[in-house]
């Protein structure tokens, strides 16, 4: 199912300086455009009824024709820049840059962005009539700038990551792209408007399309992984600073919080799935076991068991109970693999929930209450720190969730940690080597069995950690928090986000949880949208957003281009640890 | 001894359904590997698809229940059951033929999601048609619904007729196929060895449509045969019935269609055997999917082959 | 040279944009010219509204609703404005916690009517507390909810929860009494073990033992299950005379019909999750018979009642108030009692939050459900029953009583 091409070769050789000065025109046109008022009424998205001045998203879009705009020009710039011998040092920057790639793919979202900002004008006043002309100005400038980019002729692939920059350069560069996009995800979350949630979404998307395309992507990639101890310390610092951007309001913080705590979760999955390659549908049974195990040794007068030890003493007989869980889960991998194994560990799934309903007295030990589980957990209170009080720090209160957050950010940073060094260890090429080739790996003196053991285990220890901080959070646990769908999404933020990287999997975990609660209006459709979403997304890039270099091979093992392109790259991977 | 024949006979119903979808699971995993997670739903959509014909029947004939409707809503759920697997071949998992296996694993999956919603989103938006958020009341066809009938002492829920009789017909039918037409003995072939049947002349892909449709067809009738049963259908049930399907499947033989019929009906049995005497605390009808799903990976991990034999085990 | 001139003309438009920026100010709509018009207060709504158990939630949203705006058009609280902030909590803790702590955040929420199951409460109620926003469940039926967890010794755990529905404590007795008293002395029970079935279920057999009845069967049944056939021959070996089934009406409805095709010819008895009209559909033409009790006096007769049918009616709404409509709506008209003691000596919303909370343990009216009102730990005050029977296809109300 190839899309025609319209725009051929021979039509671009021939139109491509039109197709420039169309891109050029659009860019432009579309980033005045914003200081036009779009919407009629002002309760469209954030006001956008105003002649002369741009409402935050207007400006967004002002910024998307600017780079449109600087990107069909360079194609100019450059070679009368060459003749005159104009900053030599900066040309050849320059020249790396895939601006022609940048264009065409900031056309295309360019288009994208007005359109999802038109249709929610529409949408939310109510009819065509209320797009103002500018509006239609922006359109029009979006279609010739699309057309004039589709003119003009490929460019060069970029090699910016070939580029060699100064250090403090590129600690700079990480530092700032990560300082925008927390002000981005802050803006974001702060939208109270699903219609300007989307449109910032969109925006975001394109940005990185732009970024990955016109070869900044790799520039930043290659520089992150000169600087990776910046770049982990610089994502946990931003992430550290998130709650300050809050204004002390909870309201987001308890989605990012519950998103934490489902990204750690997922972190742990990715060591059965991504890493080990065993299919496991059953995983929430282990962020489970934590929770119960916290909640029935918790203060609340609900709780079952006598003993109550301090919460880290709890925390870690969670993590060792799951672990056991795991052990156990993990055993019949000696004998089941492949599709047997997901189902085996389906089952587990199901066998878990309903085993904790029925431990109500009734038909089984008293030990969680059944079906009502286990309420009225009381807030953490670690070495003085009340989890439940609110504390102002530099002027800003940080509330209840706030600070389950901090915990959460933690707990988040040793499993971030585990992760990278099991994976990047002799444990970690296991792994791969069963994950690739069970037999070969075998034949080769590697222990099969317990690796695999180690990975289910591992993985349940850490989701035990995290349903222990879940069982505060939420203050009850209850048997139907944890049914299969769960275990379904946390696989899918595996899969969304890319097996067996951390990145990814963070990522398809925060897009997972986040849209959902951001999209409250569209909240009928959530399960639909998810269901077509795991299926297009197999379809077209099964890899996942952030994949694994070595995943995509797998994957796409009939693009020879694309296996040298990684092959190229990837015994640095291996030449770092040996 | 009334009580023991009625518990019987309660798992034979059961597990007859379990065995029809069940065929679908195997069917499909005997062709191409793969699990077809999905086809619960399939299933589902079946029953909705005789619903809707008694509904567009009703249009005409006032909402008549007469024996005549019955092979009119089997047909119309049929066509529905195997125009969604056809399509779900089609579309989702075709281009996955040669990827990983988890590819397909987790389109299943999706699909299974994504059909769930389409139903209880739209089903009640077409006109005349009942809001299909909570469940819908299933017509009542005469003779299969109704007061039990009295069978040598032993008490017959009439949907029980249907089931059972659906079984034998289908299990009867399906022999004929797969051994008697040449489209049956070319599945085989390519359940056997693709490549080869391919060199052979056999075009691979549309057998595994067949493989599909053949699936999707007997999930109607026990679409069909669950709402004479229970009275009701819902969106949601297709997901636990397609796993317990999946499990007969399993537990009889994954890829034999004999392994489906005896799987189901062991799994039936067991099932209402827990529940009536299985003695103590962890008996009963809250542990019984508990055990059901005991006896799943047990067989998983000391039979693979199922109790008939599968012929296909180490598929990684 | 065109390159050039293209420059020229990129820097000329660069220029006149910021041009514009420099005179086109943006002005923000000013503050002053809202003052002096109402005030706005706004009460929440937590319940499924997607999901399967939407069906009730969506009940539940719309009969606050329509108490909402009549207490608008009635300008019931001269001076205010209230406003719907509905919010779904998809039956399940997670995202109920984030609703609360959605609603606790926004300044204008005042009250929150919610949640349907008690479940999702238990993870709800602490947020709400803390926030000092008042919450009334139209639902809710778990005991510890309000009395803690030692029954024996009640201690109550949130003072801002208060319920509109009957707990088990109280429909419990009502339903095995009236079983008592209609002469039947063998009952079976069963329950979804879900929390509300099994509450009720439990509240039910402990009654009727006390009673002097028999309870000769205690069966469960999984909440996903459709076949019932096995548990319904367990009942039917013991003989029971009617059968209790703890549960809502999705599961209610099917098991009444096998348990007449399976020739238990009795009446399967429900508590008010069952009290549905969708019940009789889905059971069908042999639903006869079949009993539910609902709190408070007889809803078709009380002019009330038919009162609330008609506006509801005419509020147009796309679907039926379900089994909770009229606790829910009750709820709501708690809620406006309590904001007219609260809102008109408050300057916002938030500062009416805790008055509210003082004022909502003495409101009393007489609502859908008898009188409203509620005890020292946020229970209703209303003890009055009504049983319910199926006749010729409809709830037709058979025994009103009070509960001691």
């Amino acid at each position: 199912m190839r899309i025609p091409t319209i725009f051929t070769l021979e039509l671009q050789k021939r139109h491509h300086r039109i197709g420039r000065l169309l891109a050029l025109a659009g860019g432009l046109v579309f980033a005045v455009s914003a200081y036009l008022p779009w919407a009629y009424a002002s309760g469209a998205l954030d006001d956008m009824s105003y002649l002369g001045g741009p409402s935050a998203l207007q400006f967004l879009g002002l910024a998307l024709g600017l780079i449109l705009a600087i990107c069909a020009t360079m194609g100019l710039i450059e070679p009368w820049a060459g003749a005159k011998g104009v900053a030599p040092a900066l040309l050849k920057v320059s020249k790396r840059v895939g601006w022609t790639r940048g264009a065409k793919v900031t056309g295309i979202g360019m288009l994208a962005y007005i359109g999802v900002v038109l249709l929610a004008i529409v949408i939310e006043l109510g009819g065509l009539v209320t797009v103002e002309w500018g509006g239609w100005v922006a359109l029009a400038a979006a279609v010739v700038g699309l057309i004039g980019t589709r003119l003009i002729t490929p460019g060069r692939p970029p090699s910016l990551e070939r580029l060699r920059t100064p250090g403090w350069v590129g600690i700079l560069a990480i530092a700032l792209t990560l300082l925008g996009a927390l002000l981005l995800a802050a803006y974001a979350l702060n939208q109270v408007d699903g219609g300007s949630f989307v449109v910032i979404l969109t925006f975001a998307g394109v940005l990185a399309a732009f970024i990955l395309r016109s070869g900044l992507g790799g520039w930043l990639s290659s520089i992150s992984q000169r600087h990776r101890t910046v770049l982990v310390f610089a994502a946990f610092a931003v992430a550290f600073l998130f709650p300050f951007t809050q204004n002390g309001s909870d309201a987001n913080m308890s989605i990012a919080t519950q998103v934490l705590i489902f990204a750690a979760t997922a972190v742990g999955l990715n060591i059965v799935v991504g890493l080990a390659g065993l299919l496991d549908l059953g995983y929430i049974a282990f962020l489970g076991a934590g929770a119960f195990t916290a909640a029935t040794m918790s203060q609340s007068a609900f709780a079952t068991i006598g003993w109550k030890p301090p919460f880290i003493v709890v925390m870690l007989i969670a993590g060792l109970i799951s672990a056991t869980l795991g052990l156990i889960i993990g055993s019949p991998t000696l004998r089941v693999s492949g599709d047997y194994l997901a189902i085996v560990t389906l089952a587990f799934g199901e066998i878990f929930r309903i085993s904790m309903s029925n431990l109500d007295g009734r038909d089984g030990p008293d030990l969680v209450h059944g079906s009502s589980g286990i309420p009225a957990i009381p807030n953490l209170n670690l070495f003085g720190f009340d989890f439940g009080a609110v504390h102002t720090v530099a002027g800003i209160p940080l509330g209840r969730f706030s600070n389950y957050f901090f915990l959460m950010l933690l707990i988040m940073a040793v499993i971030v940690l585990v992760f990278t060094r099991l994976n990047h260890s002799r444990i970690g090429r296991g792994w791969v080597a069963i994950r690739e080739d069970e037999k070969a790996a075998e034949a080769m003196g590697v222990n099969v069995f317990g690796l695999k053991l180690l990975a289910f285990a591992g993985g349940a220890f850490l989701a035990g950690l995290a349903g222990a901080v879940k069982a505060h959070v939420d203050q009850s646990v209850t048997p139907d928090q944890y049914i299969f769908l769960e275990s379904a999404f946390l696989l899918a933020a595996v899969v969304l986000g890319g097996m067996g990287t951390v990145m990814g999997v963070i990522l398809g975990a925060v897009l997972l949880k986040l849209v959902p609660e951001k999209l409250r209006f569209v909240n009928e459709y959530r399960m639909l949208l998810f269901g077509l979403l795991l299926v297009v997304m197999m379809r077209v890039r099964p890899e996942g957003m952030i994949p694994n270099q070595r995943r995509v091979l797998e994957f796409h093992s009939d693009d020879e281009e694309l296996i040298d392109e990684i092959e190229e790259d990837l015994p640095y991977e291996f030449a770092e640890e040996s | 001894m009334t009580f023991f024949l009625d518990q019987l006979l309660n798992g034979i119903s059961l597990g007859a359904l379990y065995a029809l979808i069940a065929v679908g699971y195997t069917v499909v995993y005997g062709i191409v590997q793969l699990i077809n997670f999905a086809h619960g739903e399939v299933f589902m959509i079946g029953a909705f698809g005789a619903l809707s014909t008694w509904i567009v029947l009703g249009t005409v004939t006032g909402g008549s229940t007469a024996w005549w409707n019955l092979p009119l809503m089997l047909v119309g759920g049929m066509v529905v059951a195997v125009l969604t697997a056809v399509l779900m071949e089609r579309f989702a998992y075709r281009p996955l033929r040669n990827a990983p296996r988890l590819a397909p694993l987790i389109t299943a999956i999706g699909i299974s999601i994504f059909l769930q919603e389409f139903v209880r989103l739209f089903f009640g938006e077409i006109p005349g048609f009942p809001d299909a958020k909570a469940a819908i009341p299933f017509p009542q066809i005469d003779f299969f619904t109704g007061d039990p009938v009295n069978v040598g002492g032993v008490l017959v829920h009439r949907g029980n007729f249907f089931v059972i009789g659906a079984l034998i017909v289908c299990w009867a039918f399906l022999w004929w196929f797969v051994n008697r037409t040449a489209t049956g003995r070319a599945m085989q072939a390519v359940s056997q060895d693709p490549d080869t049947s391919r060199l052979m002349g056999i075009d691979v892909d549309r057998i595994i449509v067949v493989a599909f449709a053949v699936g999707a067809a007997l999930a109607a009738v026990a679409g069909v045969a669950h709402g004479l049963r229970y009275g009701n259908i819902d969106f949601r049930m297709g997901f636990l019935a397609g796993l317990k399907a999946f499990t007969a499947a399993v537990l009889g033989g994954i890829g034999n269609i004999n392994g489906a019929v005896v799987g189901g009906l062991t799994l039936g049995v067991v099932e209402a055997m827990a529940t009536a005497f299985m003695p103590g605390q962890f008996g009963g009808p809250s542990w019984k999917d508990v055990w059901a799903f005991v006896l799943l990976i047990l067989i998983l991990v000391f039979r693979p082959q199922g109790l008939v034999g599968a012929k296909v085990v180490d598929r990684a | 040279m065109r390159s050039k001139n293209l420059l020229g003309g990129a820097a000329a438009l660069v220029s006149a944009s910021l041009l514009f920026a420099a005179c086109g100010s943006r002005t923000e709509p000013s503050a002053g010219s809202t003052a002096g018009a109402t005030k706005t207060a706004k009460v929440g709504v937590i319940a499924p509204l997607t999901g399967d158990l939407s069906v009730m939630g969506i009940g539940i949203r719309n009969s606050v609703d329509l108490a909402l705006k009549q207490a608008n058009e009635s300008n019931e609280i001269p001076g205010w404005k209230l406003e719907l902030a509905p919010e779904d909590d998809q039956a399940t803790p997670d995202v109920g916690a984030n609703a609360a702590t959605k609603l606790a955040s926004d300044k204008d929420v005042v009250a929150v009517v919610g949640t349907l199951n008690s479940g999702v409460s238990q993870s709800v109620q602490p947020i709400l507390n803390a926030a000092k926003i008042v919450q009334v469940s139209p639902a809710n039926t778990a005991v510890s909810l309000t009395k803690g967890a030692d029954e024996a010794n009640p201690k109550r755990p949130y003072d801002s929860y208060f319920r509109t529905c009957a707990t088990d404590a109280v429909q419990g007795p009502f339903i095995a009494q009236y079983l008592s008293d209609t002469g039947i002395k063998k009952l079976a029970v069963v329950n979804d073990k879900k929390p509300y079935g099994q509450g009720l279920a439990t509240a039910v057999a402990a009654e009727f033992k006390k009673l002097g009845g028999d309870v000769v069967a205690d069966e469960t049944v999984n909440k996903d299950d459709k076949d019932f056939s096995t548990v319904i021959d367990l009942m039917k070996a013991k003989n029971p005379q009617a059968v209790f089934f703890g549960t809502e009406f999705q599961l209610a409805a099917p098991m009444s019909q096998q348990m007449k095709n399976k020739g238990l010819n009795v009446p399967l008895v429900g508590g008010d999750g069952v009290k549905d009209d969708k019940y009789i559909t889905l059971a069908g033409a042999k639903s006869e018979g079949d009993l539910v009790s609902f709190p408070g006096p007889d809803v078709d007769t009380v002019p009330a009642g038919k009162q609330f049918a008609a506006d509801y009616q005419a509020a147009g709404f796309k679907d039926g108030w379900s089994a909770y409509g009229l606790t829910s709506y009750d709820a709501g008209k708690a809620v406006v009692a309590a904001l007219k003691q609260s809102l008109p000596n408050a300057t916002d919303a938030s500062s009416a939050r805790q008055a509210t909370i003082d004022a909502m343990a003495k409101v009393s009216f007489d609502g859908l459900t008898g009188k409203v009102g509620f005890d020292q730990f946020g229970d209703a005050i209303t003890k009055t029953m009504t049983m319910y029977e199926v006749k010729n296809g409809k709830w037709v109300a058979n025994k009103t009583a009070s509960v001691k």
